[in-house]
């Protein structure tokens, strides 16, 4: 590792946390967890010195000089092979006894913890709270000095959650439960994975674990569960480009096909008002409108569109319990986004930026 | 005729002219040989030819992650790109590599046996091989791979209906139970020639430690392929018929899954990285002149590990919710294979004391293969250690430690064996020089290509992603990611380098190369006492056999500009 670290540290680039290329500490099980890499990475390295170093001085030192046989030498020598055999015989209990209490820890989770819910979907997460809320754009909010249990299942292939700067990963099984528990040291933000193959777009099954003190994290939680309900009516399509991230993987809002259909694309069969329909993959066509899409969004699989570019099906992809998970209103609210598609997108491509203000969302000062 | 003049021990020596090269000729005359050599010649080219292909898909792997975003390939093609990497590389590179092709080639001569056991089943493991190729070629064809070589179900056995259960999985799915027959074959041929065609006088301990190595890896061979035989045709029969096996959707265990795979594809981890620490045992000793130190703990830690790797299955599964019990038994194993892999090392640089060590091009390769065994074996603690290995698997940790002991490892002892035995097999030297640059390429170029990866996994890049940048990601991830990428895939630019040149120097030598003589390492196992190429039938008279490691008996001679017998010992050997 360290010579790697010279050769970035050449090229301008810092490498956060410890020797041996741990990320930041952010949980309590991260420094014990450190502690055990270092542990066993320094005995590598002491062996691994011992044994480059006796191997190159061999080399140098008994050079062949002339084409004779070598001048002797031991061939065998019995109490030395019952010494190395012992010695890495010995060191690796420690290391196995560390890493075992080490993961008891981090496989009992306490009792007294907070409990969210996962489901991992081809590609996104939705995380459920208690209290009602459900984050379907990738962000985990939890509470700092608190633990935290995650309970996770799948919907379709295996994935896996994991958060490099809590030192946690575990598989998101489809058919199980699976638990996985921390408790963040500090407020921040921090990155998280999909750590086991999922398909085509495991590589932006990413999100972001944001960790707050006590009382700011009700409140976002508590927004979470109802700031839909508070957006009115006129201004769904514009909330609806909030909730966009978890159809990106799959959906573009250029007009260019992904995994599905593009946003663009549907917009403007929309807008045609049915003079142009939407091809089926059983030959039909169906017009395009706001009955079309909710149902589209709620079982995606009953009427599966044909890739106008291809000709070909788009695949079954995209699972039901996505959909269904979303709730009326959110289910509106995307279905105004594709409608309105011109007033969410700017003139170069872009989604507009969507503020609070811009929802209605902002409180009234008076109303505390 | 031909067979007349080999057995029939008129003179000392057969004429150089009539060896197993020339000795018939045309196509049909290879297509249908039942010579081990010949067989052992037809693997090594296959499995070159394999190894180019697989590793040209590597570059196009390792060009995508230069920069972030889409840089050559989209995310499907790089799906594709990493599975069939990983699966040519695995199944029809590196299980077959040292035993098919040069065990098949030495294993017999060193043995003092004129071929293996069963010739025919011989040709028929090589033909299954080519079978299983070309159903390899046939699944990239009906629409590719993209699960990963581990084939983990539900991802494997989704999106059926859509494309049909006849697709890319299921072909590969057939191309790897074919391909295991192969290696059962193999294995199996190699165990019975081992206890039946043993010559008077070549007892169990005085058989070369490459023997001992590749009698281990038989046993692997034919006790643990079957399982994975299984394995993938439970998968085939839940694609095509969709009975429930694996799939939770259909009332199947995914874990079970896991379970199977593993209980396979980890002994053949060691399939491939036994026969390779055989070579080195050969090289270190026959390039050091010296009598290898610890013959016995060498050969005894070959057959432990091959007993080791069967208990060690669960290690590939601590995150993937199978029981924490199961977690602390099967970590609490897995450090019992790290010490005969220990051992192994001590003895090997025990060997180098004293000895009188050249640094030709196959010694190189057995240096850096220690060097590079080291860290391969010493980064499998944090791996086994559970506490750390949860942040860690899954991880580029994970693939620079397994590319540390599939490439640098198994991969580095191969080149040696072929630089090794390349003037036996035919009969032509090749450039030391350039030998030797190329070893020092592919050196520097691995462990800056891999090494970089250890950090990269450390800092929490998951594995077998198309990108390291997007709308979810944050900037200063994907910048330091993108930085150490950027050096990795500089690494493999140089390691691409020292291949080339190898294979543009050994092609060479095999045209200009100067004629090799029988011994020109002054090797002491019995296939340095047939000429360089041997004949048809490897030894005109039964070979002398003795201690394989006492390099005493040998002499230079400058004419000749090899080894043989020394002039006033020559009598005692011709009676022993």
């Amino acid at each position: 590792m360290i010579l790697t670290n010279i050769m970035l540290a050449a090229a301008g680039t810092k490498i956060p946390g410890s020797i041996f290329g741990m990320p930041e500490q952010a949980s309590t099980i991260a420094e014990s967890i450190d502690w055990i890499y270092n542990f066993v990475n320094w005995i590598c390295v002491f062996f691994f010195v011992l044994i480059v170093v006796v191997l190159v001085v061999f080399m140098f030192r008994y050079r062949r000089r002339a084409h004779i046989a070598s001048t002797g030498g031991p061939t065998h020598n019995t109490p030395l092979e019952v010494i190395w055999t012992a010695i890495p015989t010995i060191l690796v209990a420690p290391m196995f006894y560390f890493g075992f209490k080490g993961y008891m820890h981090i496989a009992t989770p306490p009792e007294n913890a907070y409990q969210i819910q996962v489901t991992g979907r081809q590609w996104s997460w939705q995380f459920d709270y208690p209290n009602g809320a459900k984050i379907f754009d990738g962000t985990l909010h939890v509470p700092v000095d608190r633990p935290v249990t995650l309970t996770m299942t799948s919907e379709d292939v295996i994935h896996a959650i994991f958060i490099p700067a809590f030192r946690v990963k575990q598989d998101v099984v489809p058919g199980k439960r699976t638990q996985l528990w921390f408790e963040a040291t500090r407020v921040g933000v921090f990155d998280l994975f999909c750590a086991e193959f999922c398909g085509t777009s495991h590589s932006q099954m990413v999100g972001r674990v944001i960790v707050y003190e006590e009382e700011e994290f009700e409140q976002v939680i508590e927004d979470a569960a109802n700031w839909i309900e508070r957006v009115p009516d006129d201004k769904l399509h514009l909330a609806g480009v909030r909730l966009y991230n978890q159809c990106q993987q799959c959906h573009t809002i250029d007009g260019s096909p992904l995994i599905g259909p593009s946003f663009k694309e549907t917009h403007d069969l929309f807008t045609s008002g049915g003079t142009q329909k939407r091809r089926l993959k059983d030959g039909s066509s169906v017009v395009v409108d706001e009955a079309y899409l909710l149902n589209s969004i709620l079982n995606p699989l009953d009427q599966i569109t044909v890739n106008s570019r291809t000709g070909k099906p788009y695949p079954p992809t995209m699972t039901a319990g996505l959909g269904k998970q979303l709730g009326d209103r959110r289910r509106l609210a995307l279905a105004r986004m594709i409608m309105q598609l011109d007033e969410v997108v700017t003139p170069d491509g872009r989604l507009r930026k969507v503020t609070e203000e811009d929802l209605d969302l902002v409180e009234n000062p008076d109303a505390d | 005729m031909t067979t007349n003049e080999v057995t029939t021990p008129i003179e000392s020596e057969p004429a150089r002219e009539t060896n197993y090269l020339n000795a018939t000729t045309g196509i049909m005359s290879w297509l249908g040989t039942l010579d081990h050599k010949r067989i052992g010649v037809m693997y090594l080219v296959s499995v070159l030819m394999s190894f180019f292909v697989a590793g040209l898909f590597a570059m196009v792997i390792r060009i995508e992650l230069m920069w972030p975003g889409e840089t050559i390939i989209d995310q499907d093609t790089y799906n594709q790109m990493f599975t069939l990497h990983g699966a040519i590389m695995v199944f029809l590179v590196l299980i077959p590599s040292v035993p098919a092709s040069l065990g098949n080639f030495v294993l017999p001569i060193m043995l003092g046996a004129k071929d293996v056991a069963f010739p025919r089943l011989n040709l028929f493991s090589y033909y299954l091989w080519v079978t299983g190729a070309v159903m390899a070629v046939a699944a990239i064809l009906f629409g590719g791979v993209d699960t990963g070589w581990t084939f983990y179900v539900p991802y494997s056995t989704t999106g059926v209906d859509d494309r049909g259960a006849m697709d890319g999985v299921f072909f590969l799915t057939m191309a790897v139970f074919v391909l295991g027959f192969s290696s059962i074959f193999t294995g199996l041929n190699f165990i019975v020639t081992i206890h039946r065609l043993r010559p008077p006088g070549m007892t169990w301990f005085k058989m070369p430690l490459f023997l001992w190595a590749i009698y281990a890896t038989g046993i692997l061979q034919v006790m643990a392929t079957p399982v994975i035989g299984i394995t993938v045709l439970l998968l085939a029969v839940e694609r095509t018929v969709g009975i429930g096996i694996f799939d939770p959707s259909l009332g199947g265990d995914p874990i079970l899954f896991q379970h199977f795979f593993w209980f396979y594809s980890h002994p053949a981890v060691y399939i491939m990285i036994l026969p390779p620490m055989g070579i080195i045992s050969e090289l270190i000793s026959v390039h050091s002149h010296k009598h290898i130190f610890g013959y016995r703990f060498i050969a005894f830690s070959s057959v432990a590990i091959a007993i080791f790797s069967f208990l060690v299955w669960g290690h590939h599964m601590f995150v993937s919710s199978q029981s924490p019990l199961l977690n602390v038994v099967f970590s609490a194993i897995t450090f019992s294979v790290a010490i005969p892999s220990a051992v192994k090392v001590f003895n090997w640089l025990a060997t180098l004391y004293k000895g009188s060590i050249s640094l030709n091009t196959p010694m190189l390769y057995a240096l850096s293969f220690i060097f590079l065994f080291t860290i391969a074996g010493l980064t499998g603690l944090p791996l086994a250690v559970i506490a750390t290995d949860i942040h860690l698997h899954d991880t580029y940790f994970v693939v620079a430690h397994f590319h540390y002991t599939m490439m640098g490892g198994a991969l580095t002892g191969m080149l040696g064996g072929i630089h090794h035995w390349w003037p036996k097999i035919t009969g032509r030297m090749y450039s030391e020089v350039w030998g030797r640059i190329a070893c020092g390429l592919v050196f520097v170029g691995f462990n800056v290509t891999f090494f970089t990866q250890f950090v990269l996994g450390s800092l929490g890049m998951p594995r077998r992603y198309h990108d390291y940048s997007g709308p979810g990601w944050a900037q200063e991830t994907t910048d330091l990611f993108h930085s150490l990428h950027f050096v990795s895939t500089m690494g493999s630019f140089i390691m691409a380098l020292g291949f080339f040149l190898t294979a543009g120097y050994l092609i060479h030598s095999l045209f200009r190369g100067r004629r090799a003589p029988a011994n020109p390492w002054g090797g002491r196992s019995l296939e340095w006492q047939c000429p360089s190429p041997p004949p048809v039938y490897n030894f005109a008279e039964p070979p002398h056999v003795g201690d394989c490691y006492d390099f005493s008996v040998l002499e230079w001679d400058e004419q000749e500009q090899g080894y043989h017998w020394r002039r006033d010992l020559a009598h005692d050997a011709g009676e022993a």
